[in-house]
């Protein structure tokens, strides 16, 4: 499947703003199942001085920075990527390992640092309490570490409400679980919360979907913006993803920008600005099969 | 008196390892001068030379903040007389044992953000470092060039009671105490020259000539002259007298962040002549605060986009950004291992035994005997106060344990240790006392070696067996003084340095702001003192109650020192209640700092923009700046009592004109002088100016006019420049021409006006574009308008309108040419914003 994509933010400051600068993790890489063909960026007013950098988990991100005055910011990251099928889809769920043997397996020194990480807590990923017996529900003794992944999805899919407006990235997790609702990102949040609490490594995925359903099929939460969604560690298979906004398991549907611990790592822009008033900030993404 | 504190030491219950008893109640070998000394002194000439020590170290202005409490700032540095000593042979040991560790941690720092073979090599747990919150991500594979990674240093170390020295804690992400070591010691030194010769105390100053060796030769960039800034979190730090101290003794700028920006990639330094590269930043500001964009997003003590300026090798940081990982006590558990493995060595200096509880084995350890041990997390801050487990109640401890195995790996637990004990004054008499020692350690860029300073900050607590230890929670200094000849490599040979140049212009904008506010506070002051004076005077004068109707001058004085102080309408509010019972609002007017325009008020900001600036003042203006704020608090207990007061008045004017004086003496004639002069002479240009309009400007009584007359010339300090003058009567246009016109009088407005434009002119200076600038055309306008004005004939209409006018006028000009000085040389105030913000409340469930 081939798509373009075209993800717009633009900032409208009250007053003119003298000095930004701004991290960018928009820009999607190759992938085991991604290939991206082209990146195009566009950024108004044009920066003094901009760097494309890799970051600690490889994601690819760019540095910026506007040193006159302006008024509006504008971001525009076009690009255009092939997403191949996963290898997941073809794992038999009740075939995968036991999840407690993975949680041994992940302490071991059979387990690199760079998939060890991902079970440990992180800034917007804390063990809160509760979250550790709402996994176990799914999670039960000898299960099958994808086939108890898949339920514990759709719980998340039907105990949550999609409700865009109601929390923002600084919402703890607790009001999250406590009022049961957010968007991607708390979904996404959720559920590492509820894996890494088991003892098990996931990961934070950002990125898109697609945008315009194909006739006859119902448009999906998170189009008009950049999504998210995780990705677990599963011996044998590798990291596999998971979209519990969508209540599916990911296929080609999905182009990915970045993984992280969490939003904090990948954050779609990051910027500090100089100026005496507040801002307005309007995002627009449009992924559409080429 | 030895020997009373040896026979104290006899009669302890516990038997604890004493620094100066030996075992058998015998002065160990390396304290027997010391101790024949402080014999021959006695305990009473001992307690002088302490109150010495203190006056010595309170007329240096050595303070340091506390955090916590609102009376915490700029409190007296205090320092024990006796020293914390070691023996040359013991000494060498200890050196050898911080190189070692110095080479150690360096190693072990450059892995985790490279390689990280020894994690994978399992030499290193992971979770010790990937859940520690000091392992910054955004500063993996970003390297300092050369060996060293770890360039600063410090341990903390403490003896046990078999008399092994230990190491404590490791302090390496910007370790402070440096500049108090130093005026320690010029303290001790002054205080007991004779001691410090007899004993051959070796010299610390090494130390800091390699500091700042290293430091020059660290800019990547600029290799000839390169700029180093020492990066201070505020006038609020806990240590910011010693930041403000070392960058003046090392030479080097002091900046916050607000004085720094990161443009091209470059780092920045605003200066009042526009932007200087800087090379190289020596933090006291903790890691995760230095860039919002990167890591904190909410830290206004930092620099946005200072990261990527060290990716990118245009700026050095020292310490590198991520050294804090390195902080964690969970790899001291390792560090003999590590050592045996990196170095081919035996650890030289052991840690504190230290259980981290990320093993199986040492949790289960942990969690049975939590009574006994200290709970740390692997992550110092302030919230993360160790748990003492001899302290804390059942609950505590089941909760704790919970904690503990819900996180391991965030906690070490550690031995008790019972520190040696150091004979320390207290009061009148000899203490044993609990002991720590800090020792600072700075990569020596020629020889490509570590460098330890032969002494550092000891630290000894009255109470015994307090185990957690740091300036915040109290203790007192110690000199630490090693003993013996210094060795022959030792003296640092200035080879390939830079020739000291003078550095052009290098003058923070933010510094200068507060050095034009400093003036204007400064004249403020006087002038509300001066004024205050008089009112109070006449006020003591009258009988009874104040009457409107009868008592005019008081009235018309007391009007006029509510305009000065522009806390209108005060006074001059139409009920009369104030006027006619004025001790409420005139107590206020003196010592209330909340409100806008009081004395208070404009001593406090005098004070803390003195304070900012503290770099740029010499050591005999911080003693007055010292003395001021001693006064200052003097009256605000004097509070309720206008007499009292009074007398506070008298002693302000002598310090604020001592401080003025001392200023004009030895303050270079650098922009920083001139900016200090021009707040001044503004702000004492618009306070005549007030003076004149509310005081003289009135259509009143001939002796009325004639008693205000006199009180406002000396009020202006001019009634003798007057009488030498005119020789006559007081009239209006003399005083008048006098205090406005006369441009040979520095004490009127035409002066004063001519003052700031010729200064401003000097700061001007070198601009690309000449002509006049915004604020000299003003300046020139008022000036003008001074200089034209026909005295007599605006007299002669017997109708003070329109010198009223005229005054007014002139006012608004001042104040228009003010805001112009402003725009021109410092930064605008403007807030830093972070995209991500924070949310409203949520409803209710």
């Amino acid at each position: 499947m081939k798509f373009r994509i075209t993800h717009i933010t633009r900032y409208e400051y009250q007053l003119p703003v003298s000095l930004c600068h701004n991290l960018v993790y928009q820009v999607p890489v190759n992938h085991s199942f991604q290939q991206v063909d082209k990146v195009n960026y566009n950024i108004q007013p044009a920066p003094h001085f901009l760097a494309t950098r890799e970051d600690f988990f490889s994601n690819k991100f760019i540095y910026f920075s506007i040193e006159e005055f302006h008024k509006n910011l504008s971001v525009e990251i076009k690009s255009e990527v092939e997403v191949t099928e996963p290898v997941w889809i073809n794992t038999v769920p009740k075939n995968t390992m036991p999840w407690e043997d993975v949680a041994i397996w992940l302490r071991s020194s059979g387990a690199g640092s760079d998939i060890k990480q991902f079970y440990l807590e992180s800034p917007h990923i804390s063990f809160i309490p509760g979250v550790k017996e709402y996994a176990l529900e799914s999670f039960t003794p000898g299960r099958p570490i994808m086939e108890a992944m898949l339920h514990l999805n759709s719980r998340i899919y039907n105990d949550f409400d999609f409700t865009p407006g109601f929390t923002d990235i600084s919402t703890k997790l607790e009001d999250v679980f406590l009022y049961r609702k957010g968007v991607c990102q708390d979904f996404a949040h959720f559920s590492l919360a509820c894996l890494r609490s088991i003892g098990l490594s996931a990961r934070y995925v950002s990125g898109y979907i697609e945008t315009l359903p194909p006739p006859g099929k119902p448009k999906l939460f998170g189009s008009d913006a950049s999504h998210a969604w995780i990705a677990l560690y599963i011996p044998g298979v590798g990291w596999v993803e998971f979209d519990a906004t969508n209540n599916m398991l990911v296929n080609t549907l999905h182009i990915r920008t970045a993984v992280g611990r969490d939003f904090a790592d990948v954050a779609p822009l990051k910027g500090i600005v100089y100026s005496g008033a507040g801002q307005r900030m309007y995002v627009n993404v449009d992924v559409s099969r080429v | 008196m030895i020997e009373e504190y040896l026979l104290q030491g006899r009669n302890t219950a516990k038997p604890s390892f004493d620094e100066l008893a030996a075992p058998g109640g015998l002065v160990r070998d390396h304290w027997k001068k010391l101790a024949h000394a402080y014999d021959e002194l006695g305990l009473d000439k001992m307690e002088q030379r302490s109150r010495e020590i203190s006056q010595e170290l309170r007329d240096n202005g050595v303070t340091y903040n506390v955090y916590s409490d609102p009376d915490g700032i700029n409190r007296p540095w205090k320092l024990d007389p006796v020293p914390m000593v070691f023996s040359q042979q013991e000494w060498e040991h200890i050196e050898k044992g911080l190189k070692q560790r110095a080479e150690l941690l360096n190693l072990i720092l450059a892995d985790i953000y490279g390689e990280r073979k020894l994690i994978s090599e399992g030499f290193i747990p992971f979770d010790l470092v990937f859940s520690h919150k000091g392992f910054l991500r955004q500063a993996d594979k970003v390297k300092v060039p050369g060996k060293f990674q770890l360039l600063q240093y410090s341990a903390d170390l403490v003896r046990g009671p078999l008399g092994k020295m230990w190491v404590l804690h490791d302090r390496t992400d910007a370790p402070s105490g440096a500049g108090y070591t130093l005026e320690n010691r010029a303290a001790m030194t002054r205080v007991f020259p004779d001691l410090i010769r007899e004993n051959q105390v070796r010299k610390i100053s090494s130390y800091y000539q390699t500091l700042k060796n290293t430091l020059t030769r660290l800019s990547l960039q600029n290799k000839e002259n390169p700029r180093v800034v020492l990066l201070s979190p505020g006038t609020a730090n806990e240590t910011y007298f010693e930041h403000a101290y070392l960058a003046s003794s090392l030479g080097f700028t002091l900046a916050f962040g607000q004085d720094l920006t990161v443009s091209d990639g470059y780092v920045w330094l605003k200066t009042l002549r526009g932007l200087e590269k800087v090379d190289v930043i020596v933090r006291r500001v903790d890691d995760v605060f230095c860039d919002p964009l990167e890591f904190m997003g909410d830290s206004h003590l930092g620099v946005v986009g200072l990261m990527e300026a060290v990716r990118q090798k245009k700026v050095t940081i020292i310490n590198p950004l991520g050294c804090r990982i390195l902080e964690n006590p969970g790899l001291m558990a390792f560090l003999p291992r590590l050592c045996r493995r990196l170095l081919n060595e035996e650890l030289i200096l052991p840690s504190v035994a230290t259980w981290w509880c990320g093993q199986e084995k040492e949790k289960r350890y942990v969690l049975d005997n939590l009574p006994f041990l200290i709970v740390r997390s692997i992550y110092r801050s302030n919230e993360n106060r160790p748990y003492i487990g001899s302290e804390l109640s059942k609950k505590q401890i089941e909760d704790l344990k919970k904690e503990i195995n819900t996180r391991p790996y965030l906690y070490v637990a550690q031995e008790v240790v019972s520190f040696s004990t150091t004979p320390s004054l207290i009061g009148n008499n000899l203490e044993a006392c609990n002991a720590i020692f800090r020792s600072y350690i700075v990569a020596d860029m020629e020889k490509q070696e570590y460098h330890v300073m032969p002494g550092g900050l000891s630290r000894s607590f009255p109470t015994k067996g307090e185990f957690i230890i740091s300036n915040q929670s109290g203790g007192i200094s110690k000199d630490t003084w090693v003993l013996g000849p210094s060795p022959r490599n030792e003296s640092v040979a200035p080879v390939n340095q830079p020739v000291l140049r003078q550095l052009k212009n290098v003058l923070p904008s933010r510094t200068g702001e507060s050095l034009f506010w400093l003036g204007r506070y400064l004249d403020r002051a006087i002038s509300n003192v001066r004024m205050m004076r008089i009112v109070l005077k006449i006020y003591n004068e009258r009988d009874d109650e104040v009457h409107p109707e009868t008592n005019q001058t008081l009235v018309i004085l007391l009007k006029s020192l509510s305009a000065l102080t522009g806390t209108l309408p005060g006074f001059t509010a139409i009920d009369q209640l104030k006027l006619r019972q004025p001790e409420q609002e005139l107590l206020s007017l003196a010592v209330e700092t909340a409100r806008a325009g009081t004395l208070a008020q404009s001593l406090q900001s005098f004070l803390s923009n003195g304070y900012a600036v503290r770099d740029r003042l010499s050591l005999d203006t911080w003693r007055i700046l010292d003395s001021i704020s001693e006064e200052f608090e003097l009256m605000k207990e004097n509070g309720k009592d206008l007499g009292k007061i009074y007398h506070n008045l008298d002693q302000f004017i002598i310090k604020l004109m001592a401080f003025i004086g001392l200023n004009n003496d030895n303050m270079t004639r650098a922009s920083s002088w001139r900016l200090l002069n021009i707040g001044r002479f503004l702000e004492s240009s618009v306070n005549t100016c007030t003076l004149l309009q509310a005081a003289l400007a009135n259509n009143v009584a001939p002796d009325v006019e004639k008693q205000l007359m006199e009180l406002v010339l000396m009020c202006n300090e001019s009634l003798v420049t007057y009488r030498y003058l005119y020789r006559s009567t007081l009239q209006m246009q003399g005083v008048i021409n006098l205090l406005l016109v006369n441009e040979d009088n520095p004490k009127s407005v035409a002066f004063l006006i001519s003052k700031v434009d010729e200064h401003l002119a000097h700061l001007h200076n070198g601009q690309p574009d000449g002509g006049l600038s915004p604020a000299q055309k003003k300046l020139l306008e008022a000036l003008t308008m001074i200089r034209l004005c026909d005295l007599s004939q605006l007299m002669a209409s017997g109708n003070k309108k329109e010198l009223s006018d005229l005054l007014g006028r002139l006012i608004v000009l001042l104040g228009e040419a003010s805001t112009f000085i402003f725009e021109n040389f410092f930064s605008p105030t403007q807030s830093q914003y972070s995209f991500v913000k924070s949310n409203n409340s949520l409803p209710e469930l």
